[in-house]
């Protein structure tokens, strides 16, 4: 007990000794607010990433233009986790204790996400995902954690819904990528398919990173499928539907938002084998009258925010509000207003339940037209 | 089962079979000339698909339009700049190290494979690419009513004779050429084929040119029937060709075509008729199967212990 | 000098050769974007890093060739062989004392490259000392990580308990593998143990009811004696900073981690330079020298191959056990084939065999990529070239040198 004792107060010594000898403190300096963008900024799906980084950076520009908050200018610190849960932690870590911030925006892969959280919330620092769906990123009790999208289960019920009511379609197969986000997003949709009374006739799952999939495709034939689920991200799914097309297997394939790049279609091989592809995803914020200016700056700069920029944008948007209201910087005080006031956002107004999911997500059915672009469907 | 389902799971099988064969034979050349295993091979093989997709848009830009001539011209410039980049592979990464412990080289091979990942990445970007379909069209066989039939497109035919062709030409060439046979005596003991005049570094530059060569067809030609690749494609692609070499029995040529197809055809029916989460763990078991039984691969020579 | 300038142009026309698709060209959509000056740049830097090294080469040739026969040991070496006890006592004091100085983002490092000392000593038993070549040595290590976290899921196992149950299960799977393989040769080996790495990882992903797949299992954080390290305990326990009446700090549980592994590595070293010692450890380094000898000296070969792999086997589960418990969390893709990779080029690069060595070497390769995180782009690249370099420079690794000797062909 007093040697423990003692090993604090040596450690007390030790950063005061550390802190005359460097003439500073292990603090943020006074006048910027530190925030970490955390996400795949490398490795496969680095175009997600780097979604994350123009929506943040083009925030924190807007925001500092505005004044800051409360004066201090928000500094921005890159967290580059490549979708591995380890380099995840390790990232937390860091931009926790190396670089001081106050908050987080990020993690995009759910895998990721989800111990990188538990990273946040033991330090007490406001950490929300603009992307991550998984339902155990907000499932397990942390209360400094939220998300800016959906959750998987919805989807899954969109999906679901979808499939039987508008495709009718009575033998559906699911199929994921053996990862957290696409099998969540698969049992999601297993389970609304229960629901509505359907069991599906093939439920199983490819390996990421490679590319042939006729083995499965021909599966998928003898089990005659008239509808295909995918959970999964573009990588995959662009030869997944092109084998399918090629094989001569011409239903329909439904996914979710890990497909919402215009890198699927190059990676289908072509717009013409995207069509009849369907996918869900947030009502399109570049159609929302509030990101309106927005969207045509972005453009204007020669970068069409696509996908989770927006996303990106209204996250740090919330943070900085959480902000200016609180006077604070506090993990827990912020977590405690958002939850009680809605937050006006560049992708409308924003309010979030205790868990920290949306009180109001708003999936819609998208399809991709065989000219390579997608539309939400009517 | 359905008859249909069979055949079209056979030639499933068959295409990916020959893609892991051509890619087996740059590993099994490798080990039987220096006895390691190339790591970076599966890479080299991910260049050789950026390479086509970069000579195809480049000679899209310069207008040239029959897709044969298109086709046969990528193809050569993708084996000959590949064929460049096993050659320096080789000269920068596993050259110095040809007197040293068996492991170094390996440690080196794995040190060049992220080498060879990370320049691709920050020199073409991280996200998947893709090429546009050039080769279109299938052939039906078997039709018989709406979902009864076996659908083969022709970059598929063209994969697997080209496989033929490639792997038919290099048997000849180490059959029958001066070069071939100081890569076979070299193979069986280079001291021995030092002393006797061969020019051992020359012979095993040669090999990691043809390796990557046949990497390269392999590359083309998985661009343009799957026409999506990133910078990762390598590493999975690798350990199966590598398997595949081990399975038909590390150090043989026609055995690595043949532990290709075996394992190509087994993947596919497995999936196909079992399961296929469990796909990649049947490929290893029966890899570890045939070595407990057949501990050198299924056209591997036993290793002679010397004393 | 014109030699070496001729050979410098020709190296660079290679490299404009190799680079100009490559970097010049960038693919966008389907079409290309131009990047003229980046091959240009590279190939101008090739031709000047190898003008300066064919320089550097030539000269070197010059001095050797006049240089006295035997080179004596630099000063340095005969320094740290003189001052041997003082160095290694100074480098464990500030072993020790580091963890309340770094803060809990390097002490967390500092956790991993304890974990991968704790790994690299064992595969350094397998391949260093016995000459197996293992590939698949990450299949143990997930089989202690798993062995915890799936072992507290379902038995509610404690840290304590886990440790032992891990290392156990991690050498039952040590000689079950070992048992059909071990017959098998050099490279053979090293494909069957890849094999069952991969056999192990794939499993953990596709057993969904049992492993949780891709969703990873939560780990408990160890506890220190039943006391707890959380800011609040559980009901029914006490914390750390209660009991002790200290203030809450989430290092502590941290820092403690890291005295336990350093406890463990060091009781794991002095384990090692004795069994070098014995019977076995000796039946291990002859059996790596000469199967055949051994044999003929009436060797059993199974029975000490299989205790090499089952002791390295067991290391690589108490290894995944500590893994388990400082990350609070496991998920397959900690344990792909790139892990077995990493920790076989620790022990290559500390110098197989060489128990000093491959701490160093282990220090080195989990500090240098987390350095390196402020290039954060480059960090893959420099970290390629950083194992060439070092493979190129020492193939024996950092301290191999000692045993070069008698090492007639490397392992296999």
């Amino acid at each position: 007990m007093k040697r423990l004792e003692k090993y604090a107060r040596g450690k007390g010594l030790a950063r005061l000794v550390f802190a005359l000898v460097f003439g500073c403190v292990a603090s943020a300096q006074a006048g910027t607010v530190k925030i970490g963008v955390a996400g795949p900024l490398s490795g496969a799906q680095a175009a997600f990433g780097e979604q994350f980084w123009r929506g943040a950076e083009q925030a924190a520009k807007d925001i500092n233009a505005q004044g800051g908050i409360n004066g201090d200018t928000i500094e921005l610190v890159k967290g580059d986790d490549a979708c591995e849960p380890k380099q995840a932690v390790a990232v937390a870590n860091r931009l926790v204790d190396f670089d001081h911030v106050t908050a987080v925006v990020g993690h995009f892969c759910s895998s990721s996400t989800i111990p990188a959280f538990e990273v946040y919330a033991e330090a007490g620092i406001l950490s929300m995902t603009p992307a991550s769906t998984n339902p155990m990123v907000t499932e397990r009790g942390l209360s400094t954690v939220f998300r800016t999208c959906g959750r998987d289960d919805q989807q899954g019920v969109v999906g679901a819904e979808f499939v039987v009511k508008q495709l009718k379609a009575q033998r559906v197969a699911v199929l994921h990528d053996k990862d957290t986000y696409g099998q969540g997003l698969a049992d999601s949709m297993k389970a609304h398919l229960a629901t509505l009374g359907l069991k599906e006739v093939l439920y199983e799952g490819l390996t990421r990173g490679e590319k042939d999939f006729n083995a499965l495709v021909t599966k998928l034939r003898s089990v005659k499928a008239d509808a295909v689920y995918f959970g999964g991200l573009h990588s995959e799914a662009g030869p997944l539907v092109r084998q399918m097309r090629e094989q001569g297997l011409n239903v329909p394939l439904i996914s979710g938002d890990g497909i919402m790049s215009e890198t699927f279609v190059t990676s289908a091989g072509g717009p013409k084998f995207v069509e009849g592809v369907f996918m869900t995803f947030g009502a399109d914020p570049r159609k929302i009258p509030s990101g309106k200016t927005l969207v045509e700056q972005f453009r204007k700069g020669g970068y069409e925010p696509e996908g989770y920029t927006l996303y990106s944008y209204a996250t740090m948007q919330a943070i900085a509000q959480a902000m200016r209201a609180t006077q604070s910087r506090e993990g827990v005080k912020l977590a405690a207003w958002l939850k009680a006031n809605p937050v006006e956002t560049v992708m409308g107004t924003k309010s979030w339940n205790a868990k920290g999911d949306l009180k109001i997500s708003d999936y819609v059915m998208y399809r991709w037209t065989p000219a390579g672009k997608y539309e939400e469907v009517q | 089962m359905s008859f249909h389902i069979l055949v079209q799971q056979a030639v499933n099988g068959l295409v990916l079979g020959s893609v892991y064969g051509l890619i087996a034979v740059g590993y099994t050349m490798v080990y039987g000339i220096i006895g390691m295993i190339n790591f970076a091979h599966g890479d080299v093989y991910m260049i050789a698909a950026y390479l086509t997709a970069i000579f195809l848009a480049a000679l899209t830009l310069l207008g040239i339009q029959s897709p044969p001539l298109i086709i046969l011209l990528v193809l050569l410039l993708t084996i000959a700049c590949t064929a460049l980049y096993g050659w320096s592979v080789e000269r920068i990464a596993y050259k110095p190290l040809r007197h040293s412990t068996r492991l170094a080289p390996l440690i080196s091979a794995i040190g060049m494979s992220l080498i060879l990942q990370n320049y691709v990445r920050l020199s073409q970007g991280a996200r998947s690419q893709g090429t546009p379909t050039l080769i279109h069209g299938s052939l039906r066989l078997f039709e018989n009513g709406p979902d009864q039939f076996v659908q083969i497109t022709y970059a598929q035919i063209l994969i697997v004779v080209t496989a033929v062709i490639g792997m038919a030409l290099l048997w000849y060439w180490i059959q029958a050429t001066a070069m071939g046979r100081a890569c076979r005596a070299v193979q069986q003991d280079r001291i021995m084929a030092a002393l006797l005049g061969v020019d051992t570094d020359r012979v095993i530059s040669v090999v990691f040119v043809l390796g990557a060569s046949m990497a390269a067809v392999a590359g083309t030609l998985v661009t343009f029937n799957y026409g999506s690749f990133d910078f990762f494609i390598g590493f999975v692609i690798g350990i199966k060709a590598f398997t595949a070499a081990v399975l038909g029995g590390i150090g043989s040529l026609p055995g690595a075509m043949l532990g290709g197809l075996v394992l190509g055809l087994a993947e596919s029916i497995f999936s196909g008729f079992v399961n296929t989460d469990y796909k990649d763990v049947f490929a290893f078991s029966l890899l570890v199967l045939v070595l407990i039984f057949r501990p050198s691969g299924l056209l591997g020579h036993p290793e002679v212990e010397k004393v | 000098m014109g030699s070496v300038l001729r050979e410098a142009l020709l190296t660079g026309l290679i490299a404009l050769l190799l680079f100009a698709p490559l970097t010049g060209v960038s693919l966008s959509g389907y079409t290309l974007e131009g990047h003229w000056q980046r091959p240009l740049w590279l190939a101008g830097w090739v031709v000047l890093g190898r003008f300066a090294l064919g320089w550097l080469l030539s000269r070197r040739r010059h001095v050797v060739a006049h240089a006295r026969p035997h080179r004596r040991p630099s000063l340095l070496a005969s320094w740290i062989e003189a001052h041997r006890t003082f160095l290694l006592l100074a480098m464990f004091v500030v072993a020790l004392i580091l963890p309340w100085f770094i803060g809990k983002y390097w002490l967390n490092v500092a956790i991993l490259a304890w974990i991968y000392v704790l790994l690299a000593l064992g595969l350094n038993i397998v391949v260093g000392l016995a000459g197996l070549l293992d590939l698949g040595f990450v299949a143990f290590y997930a089989v202690g990580a798993y062995g915890y976290a799936l072992g507290f899921k379902y038995l509610d196992l404690s840290f304590w308990t886990a440790l032992p149950f891990g290392a156990l299960l991690a050498a039952c799977f040590g000689v079950m593998l070992g048992f059909p393989v071990l017959r098998m040769h050099g490279d053979y080996l090293a494909i069957v143990t890849l094999g069952f790495g991969e056999i192990i990882r794939l499993v953990l992903n596709n057993w969904m009811e049992f492993t949780g797949g891709p969703n990873g299992v939560r780990v408990p954080f160890p506890s220190f004696f039943g006391i707890e390290f959380g800011r609040k305990a559980q009901p029914g326990h006490v914390t750390v900073h209660e009991y002790f009446n200290v203030p809450f700090s989430n290092e502590y549980r941290d820092i403690f981690l890291y005295l336990l592994l350093m406890i463990v590595v060091g009781g794991l070293v002095f384990v090692i330079r004795r069994l070098r010692r014995m019977p076995l450890g000796r039946n291990w380094e002859a059996l790596r020298e000469d199967e055949i000898a051994c044999r003929s000296l009436g060797l059993q070969p199974v029975m000490v191959k299989l205790s090499a792999f089952g002791l390295g086997a067991m290391t690589g589960g108490v290894g995944g056990v500590f893994f388990a418990a400082s990350q609070g969390f496991v998920n397959p893709t900690s344990f792909t084939f790139m892990e077995s990779a990493h920790i076989l080029a620790i022990v290559i690069l500390g110098g197989m065999g060489s128990t000093a060595g491959v701490i160093v070497a282990a220090v080195i390769l989990t500090v240098l990529p987390e350095a390196l995180r402020d290039f954060a782009e480059y960090r893959g690249l420099l970290f390629g070239c950083a194992m060439v370099l070092m493979m190129v420079w020492r193939p024996r690794g950092l301290m191999g040198a000692r045993r070069a000797r008698f090492d007639r062909s490397g392992v296999a």
